[in-house]
């Protein structure tokens, strides 16, 4: 266990119950309190700089349908900004249906950010052709890469074990059965063996100081199984990355506003660009990281980009920026992970 | 035969619809069997599956965009069923729940409305309402977002398992 995090749970431990709301402040990273001194104390300078997330355009094959404006929204707002991310991270869902045409046309408007981008898929981009079209598009989708001192990571999440040979259903059947967030039918998904292998190997050689970004679909922890709200082997992945002093997990699939922390990694979810999920029936550890309830008369309410300001010590500044207003006051100016 | 449905045939009605006339009516009767009540649970559950199937996209009238229901709604999650009659902002009155869905169907899914005394209206509350089950009926505003009920099968609702994967009457998902 960490310094950061072993003081994080001494500290837990003593403060009881009657310091929950400055705890809470503390371990999300408000205040600079003692969780900050520590990781400052422990050194491991890297180049600040900025890096942006947007996720879960779902595009239609309709011409000019309305998810497309929203994804160029997205675009645009992130290529205004100032300062400017270094790169742009997707993180899946680009195609609702997983034909090529939507995955086309997601590529074309992604293709207007004035930064580089890395993509990793989503189950609406998968299970038409098992990810065929998306590599041919956008390549590999297990892959890392290092930028400024930190190590950046991105696994596919939404591998699910064969539930269509056997049944005999067509490719537009099985993309369909997985369209459905709470579908009964595929059960929790997850990266699988080989790409456990992959990650063990990439880490090895890594020491414990490195900062590492991981970036998946779906979250690195068990929020909403039945609506795929989990990676089933993220024990696994944590497992591999329990060696490092501090991991952050980003991540999308879920649609919404959304911080978490278990042992060395922290968890942030992406806004979408399409439509934002009602939170599941879950107690939060984190309730005030929860956005606004979207008014449905507000097309646009609940959705939006995020942005993340990494300083010479792996702190991560999370700013989202929704294209309307649906951040409480907890979250109007950015939480620190 | 038992006396209830030597009292239903007298009557000249059969069926399950006679059970639930005969329940609301002013007719004395022995309480209903456990057949009879199975009976008017399946009927139910003829409704919610219809409804299941039109939240998640069956009937192409609904929408013009692709979108479904459940695009926004799984589980029928924040559909709020229990907060009606209330106050809509888009109306500028205080309206039903059948009219709240008319007004997701007409805009962000572009579709025709549907008839609110239709069997198909009936079946998206039949779906809406039972997986909101338990839940306090609370009309008036809703500023606080909520969800459905932890569902106890794969669909929420007892019926004829797929066959495929995890989908049956027994798999009890994780709540966490
Ligand atoms: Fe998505
Ligand atoms: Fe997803």
């Amino acid at each position: 266990m960490s310094e950061v995090n072993k003081s994080r749970r001494d500290f837990l431990a003593f403060s009881g119950r009657a310091g929950m709301a400055t705890l809470v402040a503390q371990a999300v990273g408000i205040n600079l309190g003692i969780v900050d001194v520590v990781r400052a104390e422990s050194g491991g300078k890297l180049d600040p700089f900025r890096f942006a997330i947007i996720s879960d355009a779902h595009l239609y094959s309709m011409d000019n349908h309305k998810f497309d404006q929203q994804l160029i929204d997205a675009v645009n707002k992130v290529n205004a900004m100032s300062p400017k991310p270094d790169f742009v991270l997707f993180g899946g869902d680009v195609a609702q249906n997983g034909t090529e045409d939507q995955l086309v046309k997601g590529k074309e408007i992604l293709s207007k950010l004035e930064m580089p981008m890395h993509i990793i898929p989503g189950e609406h981009d998968w299970y038409l052709d098992m990810g065929d079209a998306w590599r041919g598009l956008f390549g590999d989708e297990t892959w890392s890469f290092n930028h400024k001192g930190v190590h950046f990571i991105g696994l596919n999440s939404i591998l699910v074990r064969d539930f269509w040979t056997e049944a005999g259903l067509s490719p537009k059947e099985r993309m369909t059965v997985m369209e459905m967030l709470e579908s009964p039918i595929p059960g929790p998904w997850g990266v699988h063996e080989q790409q456990l292998e992959w990650l063990a190997n990439d880490v090895k050689d890594l020491g414990p100081g490195t900062p590492i970004v991981i970036f998946t679909h779906s979250p690195l922890w068990d929020y909403y199984p039945r609506w795929n709200f989990q990676t089933s082997d993220a024990p696994e992945i944590r497992e591999i990355l329990s060696k490092f002093d501090n991991v952050m997990s980003y991540h999308g699939h879920v649609h919404q506003t959304l911080y978490n922390r278990i042992g060395n990694m922290s968890s942030v979810a992406a806004m979408s660009t399409s439509w934002p999920w009602p939170y599941p029936p879950v107690e939060l550890a984190f309730p005030e990281t929860r956005m606004n309830r979207a008014d449905p008369s507000i097309a646009t309410d609940g959705q939006g980009v995020q942005i993340i300001d990494l300083n010479n010590e792996f702190q991560g500044l999370v700013q989202y920026k929704p294209f309307e207003d649906s951040l409480t006051p907890f979250m109007q100016d950015g939480f620190t992970v | 035969m038992t006396t209830s449905t030597a009292i239903r045939r007298a009557v000249g009605i059969g069926g399950v619809a006679a059970a639930a006339i005969v329940a609301s009516g002013v007719f004395a009767r022995a309480p209903f069997t456990e057949e009879e009540l199975a009976q008017q649970m399946d009927a139910l559950y003829e409704s919610v599956q219809l409804g299941y199937d039109m939240w998640h996209g069956t009937k192409p009238s609904m929408a013009t965009n692709g979108l479904a229901c459940g695009n926004c709604h799984p589980d029928t999650a924040a559909s709020n069923p229990q907060t009606f009659p209330k106050y809509m902002t888009m109306y500028g009155k205080v309206v039903q729940w059948p009219e709240m869905v008319n007004w997701c169907i007409e805009n962000p899914q572009l579709g025709e409305r549907i008839d609110p005394a239709s069997d198909d209206m009936t079946a998206l509350a039949a779906y809406a309402m039972y997986l909101h089950r338990g839940i306090p009926i609370q009309p008036g505003l809703a500023s606080q977002q909520t969800s459905g009920v932890v569902v106890e099968h794969g669909t929420g609702f007892k019926r004829e398992p797929t066959g495929l994967g995890v989908d049956s009457r027994d798999h009890t998902p994780t709540p966490n």
